[in-house]
């Protein structure tokens, strides 16, 4: 950009210093100072997103330490309560469940199924015939673009008994979603990101220079071996980033495990974010379920950082 | 062209010949033996929402349906069709309220000096990675406080929570329109405003339509924020109503099918639009050749 700004002004040796400029009046792009006409321009973004994105971020972290209820006395008069809910999540069951569950959820459905069903269809979409790929590869985009509400109803019908999902494996009097509830949310919420990270593996595979390969293939380097060797070390950057962005989105797919098993059976399927609409909505504890959403934020806060950081250098 | 390559500097070409072909048709099969498994897997739970929409006697199954519109024009009660028009109300707002900023902001950003810019836009692009549902419980009190408790409200938030992903995808648009035409407008005597949106606005078209056809699906997919911030059974959009199926004794798989296709099918049609909309816009470089 700064190359495109030289050249754009009049034969003046030193860019940086506006005092020597010709035409004091012609505006040039100012990268110097800050504008005055920048501040309408940004003021309604910054303005919504203050008061209604960090605000209420903010405010959830203060309302954590409150008595504040859904209904009775507290839900308009609540106070400050200190450290009582903390004290309450530490020695919180289901807590501990819920967090354990969130990690599972996020490494399996998110890491394992999605990472590695995405891969592997990247790379067997470079060798197999254009065909299958291209209907293939369309099926699986649709899938990332239904709905999450769709999504959860396609995936109840499938793991009901005589579903799809038991017409698969074999079994169709298996009540899935009551005996694997885990494993069904997750391979529903596996099934609608798949999608979103086969397009980034897809892309990422079209920039490895074909020569690295043919000179793999020369020195007689099976398959096998050229994707441990070329493929998965020029990838991994992108895998990085990608296992990054699915597990944010995993963690943000609240509909989806909400809408099948309301975080049952039991508490099978409670990972934090349904915990914390539960203890909110239907126990009425709104100031527990917003400290149970303040974990969830500095988990992802995490998340984001790293992905921000490693797609930065992936760039 | 790989096979071209190893007959020159094989050192027998022959042999060379006759094992390459089989090793790639190996290949060739695997892959697409794993393709045709995913394929399967993930296009059976798609076939049955489609044959459960037209079949007579809906069940869980998947089986060739006894074809009927009748689960389509009974999805289309009243209540179903007025929850889609909310829907669409709730994200034509949203992505207004998204995108106008956005599109200001991300200007601004590429165009602009900015005090801290780096480390601004990093932390914007953090802020896409937060999930709606933490927001939810401050907000539900906020409102319920301010009586904001309804329909507009509630699409202002889904507007807001799509606005640091739009001014990404605005941004990194308008970095790529070129500043010729805009310094010329300028030159003319052209004040920011008509910039904005005579030049660059123009110029970033297919850009900013895709950050609000993201802002529109983000809005449209949402279900926590409406079946939260939204009470009044009336204002209620398509994903709210859809969780109504779910309430049900039994639930009634056929009508939830055709429901679903037909809140689901705009999405698909968007997200074309989409698609088609970037393509449109890597090729963009001609308007300054002229």
């Amino acid at each position: 950009m700064s190359t495109r700004v030289i050249t754009a002004g009049t034969a003046v040796p030193g860019p940086d210093e506006t005092s020597t400029l010709p035409h004091p009046s012609a505006p040039r792009h100012d990268r110097q100072r800050f504008q005055k006409a920048s501040l309408p321009l940004l003021f309604p973004a910054a303005a919504l997103l203050i008061v209604l994105f960090l605000a209420p971020i903010a405010y959830s972290f203060y309302l954590g330490f409150t008595n504040l209820k859904l209904t009775g006395a507290t839900a308009r008069h609540h106070r400050f309560t200190g450290l009582a809910n903390v004290h309450r999540l530490i020695s919180d069951g289901v807590f501990h469940e819920s967090l354990y569950l969130t990690a599972i959820f996020v490494v399996g459905s998110g890491v394992v199924m999605t990472t590695v069903v995405a891969l592997a269809m990247a790379v067997a979409m470079q060798r197999a015939p254009a065909a299958v790929s291209g209907v293939v590869g369309i099926v699986v985009m649709i899938a990332y673009m239904i709905p999450p509400v769709t999504i959860a109803i396609m995936w109840v019908a499938a793991g009901t008994p005589g579903g799809v999902i038991t017409m698969l494996v074999g079994q169709s009097q298996a009540d899935i979603l009551h005996t694997y509830p885990m494993l069904l949310v997750s391979a529903a919420n596996a099934w609608s990101l798949t999608g979103l990270a086969m397009l980034l593996f897809s892309a990422a595979l079209r920039n490895i220079p074909a020569d690295i390969v043919e000179a793999a293939q020369l020195e007689n380097a099976g398959a096998i071996q050229r994707f441990t060797r070329i493929t998965l070390p020029l990838l991994k950057p992108t895998i990085v980033t990608t296992v990054l962005l699915i597990s944010l989105m995993s963690l943000a797919n609240f509909a989806i495990v909400f809408l099948m098993t309301g975080g049952g059976p039991g508490t099978a399927t409670m990972i934090l974010p349904v915990y914390s609409y539960q203890q909110g909505f239907f126990f009425n504890d709104l100031a527990y379920g917003a400290l149970i959403g303040n974990i969830t934020v500095v988990i992802t806060t995490i998340f984001s950082a790293l992905f921000v950081r490693f797609s930065r250098r992936d760039s | 062209m790989s096979t071209a390559t190893i007959s020159t500097t094989a050192d027998s070409p022959d042999e060379a010949a006759r094992v390459r072909p089989k090793r790639l048709n190996s290949e060739k099969v695997v892959s697409t033996l794993i393709l045709v498994v995913v394929g399967i897997i993930f296009v059976a739970p798609l076939l049955w929402l489609f044959f459960s929409a037209v079949d007579a006697n809906a069940s869980a199954r998947l089986e060739w349906p006894h074809f009927t519109f009748k689960n389509f024009t009974d999805a289309a009660s009243d209540d179903n069709l007025r929850a889609l028009l909310n829907s669409a109300y709730i994200s034509v707002v949203a992505t207004v309220v998204a995108t106008v900023p956005a599109t200001m902001a991300a200007y601004t950003f590429s165009r602009h000096h900015i005090p801290w810019k780096g480390p601004l836009l990093l932390f914007i692009l953090m802020l896409s990675g937060v999930p709606v549902s933490i927001m939810i419980i401050p907000l539900y009190e906020q409102y319920l406080k301010l009586g904001l408790l309804s329909l507009v409200p509630a699409a202002v938030f889904l507007g807001v929570t799509s606005l640091p992903f739009e001014i990404w995808m605005i941004k990194n648009f308008i970095d790529s329109v070129p500043t010729e035409l805009e310094e010329a407008a300028r030159l003319e005597g052209a004040n920011t405003t008509q910039i904005l949106v005579r030049v660059i606005t123009p110029m970033a078209l297919p850009g900013i339509a895709a950050a609000a056809i993201f802002g529109f699906i983000n809005a449209w997919g949402n279900f926590l924020v409406p079946l939260v911030l939204i009470p009044a059974a009336e204002q209620a959009p398509s994903p709210v109503a859809l969780y109504g199926f779910f309430g049900g004794q039994v639930i009634r798989f056929g009508q939830v099918a055709a429901y679903s296709i037909m809140y689901s099918v705009p999405i698909l049609i968007l997200y074309l639009a989409m698609a088609r909309l970037f393509r449109g816009g890597f090729t963009l470089g001609g308007a300054i050749r002229g």
